[in-house]
Parts: structure tokens; sequence; C-alpha cells
């Protein structure tokens, strides 16, 4: 068991759930590619995660769910996504209660509470309008004032879990010359509407996710009582963008479930399968490959977790934080993805053979993540509007702001302190130009100097790690002096080049933020997270984008020390984390697997 | 209340605190949305000059910068025109930097010190003395 607690609640799901390969088993392989390839919601697993009582972690302590932190929230998120995503997602609607959570009173909050709790109830988001996509400005659903309520006209789509779900938060226009103060969100419950005033769309079909109840719901005249109204009235944009704060990070979650069943599916494939009088693991370039793959794990972990852990500590700073995770570890992913199917070969394309098609089904599903509440786009627009701030921010930085900022992120990322409860009224629109994890990188270059009196490091694992840190510094800077030169407009015409600026800018964030994991997680993490060779080649791979002129050449021991260490995780059924929690046994070792954890138990 | 008009006033109004964040908003705006400052009428919502809600967001941190004054996030949103927002300021927010000095100039002088500070020399002494 993982001694983090955190990570307990993913492990007994795991459990529970068994070996995906078992096709007797709940979420198994088998059984969710059958449900894509007859395109058919998966009502029976919806279900079972019920009767589990895992929606109760959607729900938060202190409205009398069991929800208390967002890296428990990952976990859990990742065991359901690494089987399936299309269940998982249309389980994860349930995330949306946020906007309740948020901006709800207390009444509103026992009744979502209990809807979810005693009824197994979900909901659905309501935003984008046929005509409009992301410009929720410029949306033409409208509630119209009436004595005692609202009265709702227009249509949504396309909304996940639109027909199968029983309250629909629907953002509508209350006022049409108040601008930004114009939208009002609703926390619509169907069971209180009259029926003959609403209507579903048919499913839409789609590439990936081909179970999800991908539809439409459509509003005439249809009154919505006063008491449906979520926070004021004009206040739904301002709602709309702090939700999509928590949704947008929370989306990563999906990624990494998907990538490391992409990368277990193909792992063993490699292992099993001998060519030219080797395995394909031990050819050079497939192995790579893999490594590379989980070095992109490994990032991805440390952005992921970092986030989650970070909504606790710094939810101010969402701005930032939440459309840099929302962009990076999405996109990481999915071309991660792209990446280990060559070592698969043509068996990546198939609807069965290898472990049933899992491979292309997650591949086909994941494609959509990165578009998810707010395409990768939006989220480095959103980060582009910020960049001038952020770089002044950052020049004003003194003693006493760096202490504190280095006392947040003691608890940020020291994975085994408690994060204080979720405070969602902290939330802000704009970050006013913090964030620590960046902006603490000089915090991390002087603890990693400091090691250097450390026997337990490797001091030539320690020199690279500096070596590489300084030059994201570097970056850094250059990046944040050109800004403070260079131009600025307002709108939607950003240049390209902007944009790359953008992604350069999470890059750098990653590198700061694995910097972070590891010095503050050297005890926590076990012996392979400690030693840092991973660090040192997640670094190299994260620079070469943008220094390509640097020598980044990289010890191919290390190569071979992530090689086997992946290997070791595979073996024993542990997720392909900076936090190998334990996985379902694999049940062709079953005698051994049920000997082992009856010895557990009596230990 | 048109801005170009300004000069014509008295000097004891034009250095009207109110005025001061009037010329700076309307610089602002349009130097960011490239328009002639003097197309921009303060009593018109600023969404009828093409600022979104996003770009109201940021400007904010702009003027909170020039301001040093920790301003809702939403200040543009709830009140949509120069005119509105510079008095809202005046009259419910804390904007000692602005009262302080006494003219126009002043504010400005001290505006573009601030911004004129060479970005990340802020933290370098920390970071080498630490080392």
């Amino acid at each position: 068991m993982q001694q983090l607690k955190q990570y307990w609640v993913a492990e007994a799901l795991e459990r529970d759930l068994g070996d995906p390969c078992n096709p007797d088993n709940m979420m198994s392989w088998k059984q969710v590619v059958d449900l894509d390839e007859r395109e058919a919601f998966p009502h029976e697993i919806i279900e079972w995660l019920y009767n589990w009582k895992l929606s109760h972690y959607y729900v938060p302590e202190w409205v009398g769910g069991e929800f208390t932190s967002f890296e428990e929230f990952v976990s859990i998120v990742r065991v359901l996504c690494r089987r399936d995503q299309t269940a998982g997602i249309a389980f994860t609607t349930m995330f949306w209660s946020f906007l309740c959570w948020m901006a709800g009173t207390e009444e509103q909050k026992q009744k979502l509470a209990s809807f979810i709790k005693d009824q197994n109830g979900t909901m659905c988001l309501a935003y984008s309008e046929r005509a409009h996509g992301s410009d929720l400005i410029a949306g033409d659903v409208t509630a119209t004032k009436v004595p005692g309520g609202y009265l709702l006209n227009g249509e949504k789509w396309p909304i996940n879990r639109a027909t199968i779900s029983g309250v629909t938060f629907v953002i509508a226009k209350t006022d049409a010359s108040a601008g930004s103060r114009g939208l009002s969100l609703f926390m619509v419950e169907k069971a209180r509407l009259d029926a003959a005033t609403y209507y579903n769309l048919p499913k839409t079909l789609t590439h990936g996710i081909r179970g999800s109840d991908i539809s439409g719901i459509g509003f005439k005249d249809c009154f919505v009582p006063d008491d449906m109204l979520l926070g004021k009235e004009g206040a739904g944009l301002e709602l709309a963008l702090k939700g999509f704060q928590v949704t947008r990070p929370l989306c990563a979650a999906f990624s990494h479930g998907a990538a490391d069943t992409a990368l277990r599916t193909t792992l063993k494939f490699a292992m099993g399968r001998e060519l030219y009088g080797k395995t394909v693991f031990d050819i050079p370039q497939p192995k790579r490959t893999l490594v590379d793959a989980f070095l992109d794990l490994l990032i991805c972990d440390c952005e992921t977790i970092g986030v989650a852990r970070g909504f606790h500590v710094v939810p101010e700073q969402f701005s930032v934080w939440g459309a840099v995770v929302k962009y990076f570890s999405t996109v990481t992913l999915e071309k991660m993805i792209q990446d280990v199917s060559v070592v698969l070969g043509s068996r990546f394309y198939m609807r069965e053979e290898h472990d049933f098609g899992i491979f292309q089904k997650q591949m086909r599903d994941n494609a959509i993540i990165s578009m998810f509440d707010g395409s990768s786009i939006v989220n480095l627009h959103a980060l582009i509007l910020q960049m001038r701030s952020l770089a002044k921010h950052r020049a004003k930085r003194n003693d006493k702001m760096m202490e504190a900022l280095q006392s947040r992120l003691e608890v940020n990322f020291s994975l085994d302190k408690p994060v204080p409860r979720y405070a969602p009224e902290k939330m802000d629109l704009f970050s006013r130009g913090a964030d620590d994890s960046l902006q603490g990188l000089e915090i991390a270059i002087a603890q990693l100097h400091d090691l250097k009196d450390n026997s337990d490091v490797n001091p030539e694992v320690l020199d690279q790690i500096i070596t590489f840190a300084s030059s994201a510094l570097e970056e850094l800077n250059a990046q944040d002096e050109y800004l403070a030169t260079s131009a600025f407009e307002f709108g939607h015409d950003q240049s390209p080049e902007l944009f790359d600026l953008a992604k350069k800018y999470c890059a750098l964030h990653a590198i700061a933020t694995c910097l972070h994991m590891w010095i503050y997680n050297r005890k926590n993490l076990g012996e392979f997270f400690a030693k840092g060779e991973w660090l040192v080649l997640s670094l190299a791979r994260l620079l070469r984008s943008f220094r390509p002129w640097q020598n980044l050449t990289i010890s191919p021991v290390y190569v071979e020390n992530v090689a086997q260490e992946l290997v070791k995780l595979y073996n024993e059924d542990k997720m392909f984390s900076i936090v190998p929690f334990q996985l379902a046994k694999t049940e062709t070792q079953k005698d051994q697997t049920n000997a082992a954890s009856e010895l557990q138990l009596q230990a | 209340m048109q801005l170009q008009n300004s000069s014509s006033k008295p000097s004891d109004m034009v250095t009207s605190p109110v005025e001061a964040i009037q010329t700076w908003l309307v610089d602002k705006i349009a130097q960011n949305l490239s328009l002639d400052p003097k197309s921009i009428n303060v009593s018109e919502p600023l969404t009828r000059y093409g600022l979104d809600s996003i770009d109201a967001v940021t400007l904010v941190g702009d003027l909170e910068d020039w301001l040093s004054a920790e301003l809702p996030d939403t200040l543009f949103w709830d009140h949509s025109t120069i005119e509105k927002a510079a008095e809202y300021l005046v009259n419910e927010c804390d904007i000692s930097a602005l009262n302080v000095g006494s003219s126009a100039e002043k504010v400005e002088a001290n505006a573009s010190t601030k911004t004129e500070e060479p970005a990340k020399k802020g933290w370098g002494g920390f970071f080498k003395g630490g080392r």
C-alpha cells in the first residue's frame, strides 16, 4: 500500500474493480470496448460506481460528502480513465457540482449533496450553443424575469450528458444590455420543470467517447423558480470562468488515465514480442520511445499533482496555473499516446486483438480532452493576456515576498504535508501576476545548491539538474525582458508568435514544477524518484524544444535505469506516476496474488 | 464628459483624481486597442470599443499596477464606462497613490518610474545573496 494516504481510495477502487484484462471484471477492456462498438452509454458501470459510493468523493466533506483533497480526486479519476475514459468522463460530469459548492446557498448545497448521494443524481453543464462556441457573451439562450422566477428560451448544444442527467447548469442571458454582467447561472432541476417546456436533442455521433451522451437541451418558455438561480443575477460569466478554473486542470486527470493504459498495453506488447532475435523492448529505438513516454507522464504528473494541491494553497492563482496545466498536461499526453503508437505497430489501429483493442479506443477517446472546457487556444490566449502582468510581478519580487512564496511552495509540493481546506471563494479571475511555481525558480536553484552538501545525492546528477535549471532561468529572464519592451494589444487577434511564447511559458513552468516536486519529496516517493536521474532526463526533454543548441546529451545509464523502473512498475502493477500507487493485480498470477494479499491482511 | 475638452478646463479641474484616471484609461485603452484617443467617449460602454470581458479583467490588472491598489477583478463589468469606473474608484476605493500626488503630472511621473524599472532586477539580490 502507498504510504501517502491520499492515494488509499484510488487503491481501494482498483482492488474492487480488479484486473481490466479479465473480461469478467467491471470496467474490463472487453466490456468497455464492446460498449464503444455499440456506442452505448455505460449505465451498468455508472451504477456500479454509485453503489461503490464513489459519488461521495465529489461532494465536499463540509456539505456531508467525502471530498477533502483534489490530489485524492485526481488519483480516483485516473483509476477510472485508465480503464475507460467514456465512463470516467460520464461519471465525472459530476464535478460541475463545484459551481454549487462555490456559489450556492446552504440550502442549494444540501439539496445537491442529497441529490448526488441519496438519489444517484448527476449534472451537466449547458454553456455551449451551436452558433457561438466559446463566445459565451454572444449566447442566445435567454432567461426573462417573471414573478417568482424566470422563463428560459433557446437551445444548448453540444452538451455532455444533456439527456442523461437530472440537473443542468444553464447559463442564460438575463440582461442583453449588461455585457459581462448580462449572464446568469441556473441550477436547473429537471424534475421540477413542466416537461412540455423543455426537450432534449438527439445524441451526436462522435469519433471517440462514442458511448457518451453528447446531446443538447432546448427550452420553450420554460419556467424555472427563483431558487434555481445560482449566485446573484448577472454573476453567470464570473461563475462560469471560475468554474472552468476548477475543471480545466482536473481534465488532466482524464489524460493521465488514458496515457497510462496506452503505455502499459504497448509495453506489454513490446516485452512479449520477439523480432530479430530479441524483444521489441530490447531494441534501442522502441525502448527510448517508451522511456520518453514514461518521462512525459512523470513531467505531467508534477504539474497535475502540483496543481491539484495548489487548489488548496494558491486558489487565487488559478487563472494562470489552471490554464498552464489544461494546455500542457493534456497536449503533452495526447502527443505521448501518438508517440507510443508506433511501437505497437499496426495493432494500434485494430479494434480487437491486442488487449481487446483498448489502445485505439483510449487514443480516440483521449483526443477530445485538450478541447474540453476550453481548447488549447483558449487556454494559451488566457496566458497571453496575463504574461505581461506575470513578468511585471516577477520583477517586483522582494525578500519578504519570496519568503512567503517559499513557505507556500513547501506546503504545495510536500506530498507528506496536509493541505488546507479548499476555499472556492478565494478563486480570482486573474492572479495579479502571481505564479508561485515559476516565480519560485530561483528558490529551487538555491535549494539545489544547498543539496551539494548532502551526501545522499549523486553530485553528477545534481550538477546536471542545476545546469538545466539555470538554463530555464536564463530563458525566463529573456522572455520577461522581451515582454517588458514589446507592444501589447487586447482582443482575439494575438499573433502566432505570442502563442509560441505562451507554450514556452508552459514548458518553463513544467521545469520549475518538476524541480519543486523533486526537492520537496526526495524522502517521500522512493529510491527511483529520489535518485533524480529521471529529472535530468525530463529537464533535458523539456529544454530541447527551445534550446536545441544546448548540449543536452544524456547518459545511456540513466535511460536504462528509467527503463528498468518502467518495467518494475509494470511487473508490480503500479501506476506510471511519481506516486506509483498499487493498481489491481494482474490475474494471470492469480494464485501468488491471492496469497500475497492474504499475507498483507494478516500483517 | 469629453476628454479632449479637458485641456481647456482650469488646471484644478484637470488635476482631479477622476480626470487623472479617465485620462490614463483613455490612453491605455486607445493604445491597447489601436484606437485614436480622441475617438473614445468616456460615457460610452467600453464594450463598444471592442473591449471584451477578459480584456476588461486584464485592464484591471494594469490599473492596479498604476494605482498600487487592489481592485475588484470585475471592476469594468460592474462599471462599464470610463466615467463610471473613475467615479467608483475615487469614491469607493483606497487609491492613495493618486491622492498623495497633487497633480496629474505627478501621478504620471510615478507611474512611468514604475514601468521603467528594469525587469527581473527586483529579486536578483535575494538570489545572489542566498548563494
